[in-house]
Parts: structure tokens; sequence; C-alpha cells
């Protein structure tokens, strides 16, 4: 899609948007109590990614824009956006009358502060997506021009409150962004204010009765409940006392079961497109077992993707068939790889093993290796203790390790003390805000969590991946892909496992809340209990 | 030999709890037989109740056979708490013989140290000590060890306490025997029912310290044990009852047993209880 015609379709999407919520008479009122797992850490958007705050931050901060279920972009606080021919002057029309939660003005200025000083400094994935970003200018205080380095159509899939979250300018400027106490008294523009922190118990939001939107929002209260332990979590679902729980809150096997026993409660796995996560092994490319890529070749070709979805997630995923997720399908970035069977041939890859001259022992044993796997719950163990039988199958004994999140972190981020690691990764709304972190030679970066612990280094993939950064047109953009793809197939630095997805189980008191792609990343202004 | 079995047999509960605990050791040496494959093996039929799909005992949410890791868990419970009971009884007796036997200084010492173990509460403990080094069989075995030997300890040294005036080690010290001949030949022997009894309950302890661990997520991912079994299926109670409630059962019966034993070691070996017969 020509980026003029993008633009057309979102002013298309605004335009059906508005017109649609109008037709609609919803309820206002009452409270939504909902699951956030586990406690977050801060309500600090603007410096951390962490799920729980993914929870509750887009209920309290705006983006630019939202994106519907459908990948288009939905205004919030930018009511259009213009990007000039060359791509490289990008400006942002922002809506007027929008106040801060203290009553103060939001304007252009803030803008230009949260990225440039905000996001481009202190979020994770910011300096990332607004690489390009030279310079904002503010004409008028509801104008932003972002001028760019180069062409960066993905920061446009960037903007969302949960991604992008805009700050008010008056309540940092001047101090240490990571330390400010706006993390924990957050003031922002969205359609929720914060009220309350009970520690170990609620996080309480209160309706934002000056919201931009008229009418909206429909709930007076917002209520994130932190439930330690996974069968309660079920129960208090069941009983109806959380009326939305996502990211798995409610493990798959009850959320199946709730889903089948209970009329009132329901499962989607919408909700998770922008975020689109990916399952997968990195391998140590530099020492170890599995530095020749025909050894991760055969593992890739060994594991049945679909008995994994279908008995560790009871169905819910989808096998990967490349580095890049099928979800990518939509915008031409995807293409089926070899060596990424749906269903694993054990055969195979006994035989690719064979030819590489990789003799079994007389215990059948052609290689050990050393397995960590991602501490996140039962889930993954039982995933890595099948892979680990499979791997016995084709002559590799592998030991399973499970350690504590900052000793796994340290182990695979910072020390690369590892052979094979079982985790997932975001892969995000396009390749260059979560795949490229993956590969790039200028993403081994010792001791930044989730970028490319492999330590793959391949010159010819990083000027593709560049250019497929920097590249415009769809057409050449799905062609730079198509070869990134190939190459990786071929070098496998990491094997993907299979595309997650996640479930919200809700119940269907609460209606409205399901029409952005962020999910429960997403603002609820439209939500309301019926 | 044979008197022992008499007082033993004279309580029944004994009896049968020694029974159930041959079976499980049966059960556990003979479970590379009955269940030659690995018990982590999975296969096509997760989720199986007992006798569907030839499970036995039900297969767990990837098809994994309850029933074969019942049979290998066992071996993995029975040698953690034999092990680790040994290993706490050996360092038990050296810190109580030696703290009982010299007293003054270096009682004070010992015990001190036995002391600040003990102030913590064990099970935290070894929560703490297996989450400071790798989740490993080896790092369990040495958790329980840490938190039981101070037990022993206490027993020992006030065994020691109460013998080492007595008459035949008088003796021995005119006869110029060493200190720690004295300790090891004399002493120890004549309180080695007390030892037997305390380490026959420490082994039912052990074995649930380590399915708790297993429970918490801190057992060895590669090695089949009954708390793992239990931790696996418990987030799946309400849809597959099986995977947890047989290693529980399991468990109970196993833990019962010893103790019935303890129990029966108690009464035989007791000299007080052997004089009112």
């Amino acid at each position: 899609m020509k980026l003029s015609n993008f633009m057309s379709t979102v002013m298309m999407t605004a335009a059906i948007a508005f017109g649609g919520a109008a037709a609609l008479a919803q309820s206002a009122g009452g409270s939504l109590v909902f699951l956030v797992q586990p406690e977050p850490p801060t309500m600090a958007g603007y410096v951390s990614t962490s799920g729980p705050i993914g929870l509750l931050g887009p209920k309290i901060y705006d983006g630019l824009f939202d994106y519907d279920n459908d990948g288009k972009m939905v205004p919030v606080l930018a009511e259009s956006v213009d990007v000039s021919e060359d791509g490289k002057t990008v400006t942002f029309n922002l809506r007027k009358g929008v106040t801060w939660h203290d009553g103060k003005p939001f304007t252009s200025a803030d803008v230009q502060f949260t990225i440039m000083e905000v996001l481009k400094k202190v979020h994770p994935r910011g300096p990332n997506s607004f690489k390009e970003v030279n310079s904002i200018d503010t004409p008028d205080a509801h104008t932003a021009v972002f001028n760019l380095g180069n062409p960066a159509p993905y920061m446009l899939r960037a903007l969302s409150a949960y991604e992008s979250p805009m700050v008010p300018k008056h309540l940092l400027e001047g101090q240490d962004i990571k330390s400010a106490k706006l993390a924990n008294n957050p003031v922002g523009t969205g359609p929720f204010k914060f009220t309350e922190w009970k520690k170990g118990q609620y996080i309480r939001l209160d309706k934002n009765e000056s919201y931009w939107k008229e009418g909206r929002p429909y709930i007076d209260r917002i209520v994130g409940r932190f439930i330690p332990d996974a069968s309660t979590r079920a129960a208090a679902m069941e009983k109806g006392e959380v009326l939305y729980a996502a990211y798995n809150a409610v493990s798959n096997v009850e959320a199946v079961r709730l889903n089948k026993e209970k009329d009132n409660i329901s499962v989607t796995t919408d909700g998770y497109s922008m975020i689109n996560p990916m399952a997968l092994i990195e391998f140590n490319t530099k020492e170890g077992p599995f530095t020749n890529a025909v050894v991760r070749r055969a593992i890739s070709t060994a594991i049945d993707r679909q008995y994994m979805i279908d008995t560790i997630f009871f169905g819910y995923g989808n096998p990967a068939t490349s580095a890049l997720s099928s979800n990518f399908a939509a915008t031409g970035l995807h293409a089926e790889m070899p060596h990424y069977p749906a269903t694993g041939d054990i055969a195979a890859a006994n035989q690719m093993l064979d030819d590489a001259g990789y003799k079994k022992d007389s215990d059948g044993v052609r290689m050990k290796a050393m397995f960590d796997l991602i501490p996140y719950g039962e889930d993954w163990k039982r995933g890595g203790q099948y892979i680990q039988q499979v791997l016995g199958e084709i002559g590799i004994d592998v030991e399973l390790r499970y350690e504590d999140v900052p000793t796994w972190l340290k182990r695979v981020y910072h020390n690369y003390d590892f052979d094979m690691n079982l985790n997932y990764f975001y892969q995000l709304s396009d390749p260059v805000l979560g795949v490229h972190r993956h590969y790039g030679t200028n993403m081994i970066r010792k001791g930044t969590h989730f970028v490319n612990s492999s330590r793959y280094s391949n010159a010819g993939l990083d000027a593709l991946l560049g250019a497929g950064m920097k590249e415009p047109n769809a057409e050449n953009r799905s062609a730079i892909y198509m070869e990134i793809q190939k190459i990786l197939a071929r070098d496998m630095p990491v094997v993907n496992l299979f595309e997650l997805e996640f479930l919200t189980v809700y119940n269907t008191k609460l209606k409205g809340a399901y029409g952005s792609s962020m999910g429960a990343y997403s603002s609820f202004a439209d939500a309301y209990l019926d | 030999m044979n008197s022992f079995w008499n007082r033993f047999s004279r309580n029944k509960s004994a009896v049968l709890g020694l029974f159930i605990l041959g079976l499980v050791v049966f059960m556990a040496s003979i479970a590379g037989l009955i269940y030659p494959d690995d018990p982590f093996l999975y296969s096509r039929f997760p989720l199986s109740g007992p006798g569907v799909n030839g499970f036995l005992l039900g297969s767990d949410s990837i098809g994994r056979d309850v029933a074969s890791g019942i049979a290998h868990g066992a071996k993995t419970s029975l040698l953690i708490g034999l092990i680790a009971t040994l290993a706490a009884v050996f360092i038990g007796v050296i810190f109580g013989a030696f703290a009982g036997y010299y007293g003054g200084l270096v009682d004070d010492v010992l015990m001190r140290i036995t002391e600040v173990f003990q102030t913590i509460p064990s099970f935290v403990f070894a929560i703490l000590l297996v989450a400071i080094m790798k989740p490993s069989i080896e790092s369990v075995v040495i958790a329980i060890t840490v938190v039981s030997w101070p037990a022993v300890a206490r027993l020992v040294r006030g065994e020691f306490l109460a013998l080492k005036n007595r008459e035949f080690v008088q003796a021995c010290h005119t006869l110029g025997m060493g200190d720690v001949r004295i300790m090891m030949a004399e002493i120890l022997p004549n309180c080695l029912s007390p030892i037997i009894v305390i380490g026959s309950l420490m082994v039912a302890t052990a074995i649930l310290i380590e399915s708790g661990l297993a429970f918490l997520g801190l057992g060895d991912p590669n090695v089949m044990s009954w708390g793992f079994q239990i931790s696996d299926g418990r987030s799946m109670l309400r849809v597959a009852w099986w995977i947890c409630t047989f290693p529980g059962i399991a468990i109970l019966i196993t833990v019962l047993a010893i103790n019935l034993v303890g129990e029966g070691l108690n009464d035989a070996l007791n000299p007080r209880l052997r004089e009112r017969n």
C-alpha cells in the first residue's frame, strides 16, 4: 500500500469510527474489575513495556493513534497525519481542547517532548521506532511536524497508547525521567484518572469527566486486581468477581473449561495481533554444540509444532513457517520457508545430521547440550520436556535448566552462557520493531534483554535489514523481506516454533472493550457493562 | 535379632507400615522393568483418564503416563530421602558428639552454630538454598541435609552428655583410650537407638520436603518425582483430577508407612519398653 493510500484509509476509518459510535446507545456507569497479573512495578509505560503496565497505562495515557482489529489507524490525540511525498516529513494535526488530568492543556510541545526526550531516550523500543526522527517542529500548539532522516513507514505502527504514550511535559521536564514521581502518580489525557494503588491488592482508576471524546468513557471506575495464584484467578473469573482477564491470566486449560461450562464467559484471541508473540529457541551460534547451522535446521525439522500447540496450549497457536510471523502476510512480508514442518519429521532430521557427519555413539547420542527454559511457568517447562524427548530421538541429549528470572536473563543476555534457550518474543506490528532486534549485528548488545543473544552476525543480512527499514514501497519491501527470510531459514540462529495465541477470557457482561487490535493494552473508553 | 523382631511385630501398624514400605521399595526397584521408557516420554494421547488408552492411572497434559511417573518417582523420592538423611545424620552425629563429649567452649560454639540453623524455618530455608543453587537433584539433597541435621546434633549431644560420665566411659579413660575412639566405638553404639528412630522419621520428612520443593517448581526438571507430577497437574485439577491425585496418594501412604515403621522401631529399641516386658 502506498503511503498516500494508507492515509486516506486512516481518514475513512476515522469517519466510520465516529459515525458508528454515535448510533449506539450504551448504558453508562458501573465498575469494571479485571485481572492484572502480576502486579506492575510502576505505571510508567513510557519507561517500560512490561505487560502489567500495558494493562493499566493506556487507560490513563493516550497515544496519537489507536489501531482497530483490521490494523487500521484510529485517531486519538492526533486527528490526522500527513506524510510528505518523499516520506521524510510527517505532520500530525493534533486534537484541540484536550487537557491533562490536572487541567493543563495538551499541546504539540508535549508531543515534541514525549518523542524527543522520553521515548527516544528511555523507552525500550522507542529508540528503534523513532530512530529516524531528527527533530520535531511545533509551528502552532496543534501541529507537530516530524523531520525524518529517512522514510520510516513502521513508525506509524508504533503510535498506540501502549507503545508510545503521550506524557505531560510540565510534569517531567528538567527531571530524571526514569525516577520521576509521575511513575507512581500518573497524569495523562486518557479516559480514566489514577485514584488509588493499594499495594498487593489493586489499582483503582476513576472516570475522567473531562475526556475529550464526548460521552466517554461509559464506565465509572476500573479496578485492576492482583491475584497471585492461578487457580484463585480462575475461580474469581468463574464467580464473576472479575470480568476480564487477558494475557493468559486465566490459564488456557481453565479458559477452555469456563468457555464450555459457563454461558456468561467467553474467550477470544483478538487483541494480540499488534503484539504478535512468537515462541522460539535461541541458539548460541558462537560456542557450544550449535555453531553449525545444519544442527539448528535439523532441530527445527524434528519438532512437532502442532503437537506442542495442541497439547500444551490447548489448540491456541499456529505453527511457525518462517522467521517472520504469518501475521505479517497482510503487509506482504511473510512467506513459508523450508525446514519448518508443522508436524515434525524425525527421520529427515536424523538424515540431515547423518549426512553432516554427526555420528551416533553406542547410546544413540550424537551430542550433548544444555537447554535453558524461560522461567514463566509450567507451560514452558512442559514444552521443554517435550523438546528434550524429541531431540533425544535425533541423538541430541539435552539437559534442562530452569532458573529464576534474573539469573536466566543474566545468563542468556549478559553472559551468553547457554547452548539453546526456549523463549518467546513479541514480533510487534512490523519486523523493524520486533524482529530486527533478533538478528542484526548492531543488536548484539551485551546486557540488553531480548535482543540478539545468538550473536549471529551476517553482513549481507544486515544490509537487507537496513534496506527493509528504509524502503517505502510495499512491493520492494516485500522482496527485501523475502530475501531476509530465505537467509534466516538457511542459517537459523533462532528457530521459531509457533505463533502464540494469547487468550482473553471475559464475562459477556462487559461489552465494547474489543474494538482495538491493542486488546487489553487499549483505553477501554468505549467499554460498557450490560 | 529375634527378640527385636518380636518386639517390633507386637506393633501391628508398624508391620503394616513395613509391608507398605516394602511394596514401595519393590515398585521403585522394578520401575525400569515394567516401564522401560523414559517417564517423561510424551504420547499422542494427552489427558486420558485412568484406564483409557492403556494408561493405568491416566496420562497428563502431554500424554505422559502417570503410573510410570509414580513408579520412577518412587525411586527419586526414596533415594533423596535416604541420601539426605544419611548425610544429615552424619553431620549431626559429628556436631553432637563433639559438643556433648567435650562440653565447655566447644559445646558453646557448636551449639550456637546449630541454633543459627534451627532459627530459620526449615522449609523456607530449603527453598532459599535451592533457589540460590540451581534446581537439581544435588541441590535438593544438600538443602534437605542442611535443614535436617541440627535436630540430630541436638539429640546426639544430649545422649553424649548423659553417657560421658558413666562408669564404662571412665573405664575407657583409665585404659588410655583416645577421645575419638571412645566417642565412636563406645558411646555412639550406646545411643544408636534414638538415632535410628529419628533417622527413619527424617526420611519421611525429607520426602515431604522434596515433594514440596518440586511442587513449587524447584525440583530438578530432568528427574521425575511425585512433587513434580503434582505441581504439573495442579492447574488442571478441575479437568484432569488423576494427574495429581495418584502421586498425592503415593506420597501420603509412603510417608505414613515410614512413620509407622519409625514408631515400631522406637517401641522395639526403647530400653524402657524392653524392661516392661
